[in-house]
């Protein structure tokens, strides 16, 4: 079974040796981010079929142009591009863990590790200050356009109002607006959301990971392949993220 | 990268744990500062750059010229950078790459099923526009898509 050399192009199906020649767990680990990008993708893509049906849809660079601590002033897409370089940025640091896993290397796997983990909870910080900033701007969360017939006023701010088309519809189809920055709002809490619980729970994996690293579980198991498989997991959430930016902050 | 390479001295180190078989241990890989090791560093690093430009060329448009262009070319050219995007974290950062060829495709296939599903939406999308073409917004509409 295990003289893998020799038998190396023979037949590849025919049983005694692996024919992606990929472990149980990381073959399953790939087959369950499969299943997570069909569930995100539904996410999305309803979200922009939402979006196909309206005749005016809130403007990014209306919605998102605060920044901490410099509120007030116009700075579209500044904050949402910090995020974005942070959890790249993660995203390179776990895989130079997963680098120094492959050759053994504990004292980097550790250290990559944990700048991980920093990204991660920076990564959520900035989600935090940004929900609270839109809890603000909208009087809630979720369903924070129910109300029936709102004035314009509370969601004018979003539309790209110097357009005259869609100043009109704001103004004299307010309901339109108004439908439109609740589907906006609650899908953009609902894919945010369910992001954001993949980093926390992707920052958990890796502390746990950290604790085996650091008590010399894999050194003694002779191999970092779970570093490995949470990496997938990390990378996963950086993938997402990179359509999440395209589809709400670009589009 | 060749993680997953086995050799004869597999027999000595499997020990029963089937994950042995393909990690990097089982690829002589022992020295961190091998040329190959520093290779590989060197490209994680240079794919950090290439991502980190192509966020920076897409917040750019964004910001300052997303107004000014016809909205299908720039749609398209969003969607093209992110594809381009996705494909470098995953064949580089999640190795997909590096894996053999059997597996890529059992990985990649099924997200096939997105493109019926794109098509299926818009068509829905435009189905439903069709069917409100009398509404006092429709009218209105076709001028903010076509500003």
């Amino acid at each position: 079974m295990l003289q893998a050399a020799p038998m190396a192009k023979e037949n590849v199906w025919g049983g005694g040796r692996s024919p992606y020649n990929v472990s149980y767990g990381k073959m399953m680990i790939w087959f369950f981010l499969l299943s997570d990008a069909l569930t995100f993708g539904a996410l999305l893509i309803s979200y922009g079929t939402k979006r196909f049906f309206s005749a005016v849809w809130p403007d990014a660079n209306q919605v998102f142009k605060s920044f901490p601590f410099l509120e007030g002033n116009d700075l579209p897409l500044l904050f949402v591009s910090l995020m974005t370089f942070i959890l790249i940025m993660s995203s390179v640091t776990m895989v130079l863990a997963v680098h120094a896993g492959h050759y053994g290397d504990k004292k980097n796997v550790a250290v990559w590790l944990l700048w991980t983990i920093i990204g991660g909870i920076c990564f959520l910080g900035c989600q935090a200050w940004e929900w609270t900033h839109l809890y603000g701007e909208c009087n809630g969360l979720w369903g924070a356009f129910t109300t029936e017939n709102m004035p314009f006023d509370s969601f004018q701010g979003f539309f790209n109002m110097h357009s005259p088309a869609v100043a009109d519809i704001v103004v004299h189809h307010s309901k339109v607006a108004q439908e439109a920055s609740h589907q906006f709002f609650n899908y953009f809490f609902t894919i945010t959301g369910f992001h954001g619980a993949h980093v926390t729970s992707g920052v958990i994996f890796n502390m746990v990971i950290l604790i085996n690293v650091v008590n010399n579980t894999y050194q003694k198991r002779g191999h970092y392949e779970m570093v490995e498989k949470v990496g997938l997991y990390w990378h996963f959430v950086d993938l997402v993220w990179v359509f999440v930016f395209t589809c709400f902050y670009l589009l | 990268m060749s993680a997953h390479n086995q050799n004869e001295s597999v027999q000595a180190l499997y020990e029963g744990d089937q994950s042995k078989l393909y990690s990097g241990v089982m690829a002589h890989h022992t020295d961190v500062n091998s040329p190959e090791s520093k290779a590989q560093v060197k490209k994680i690093w240079k794919i950090f750059w290439i991502l980190l430009f192509i966020t920076l060329i897409e917040v750019t448009i964004g910001m300052f010229f997303s107004k000014a262009m016809p909205i299908g070319i720039r749609n398209f050219g969003f969607l093209a950078l992110t594809v381009v995007k996705a494909g470098y974290i995953v064949a580089v950062f999640m190795h997909l790459g590096d894996e053999l060829k059997n597996f890529m495709i059992t990985v990649l296939v099924p997200l096939v099923l997105f493109v019926w599903f794109i098509i299926a939406f818009l068509a829905d999308g435009n189905y439903w526009l069709w069917i409100n073409k009398d509404s006092p917004v429709h009218a209105k509409y076709e001028q903010v898509i076509k500003k």
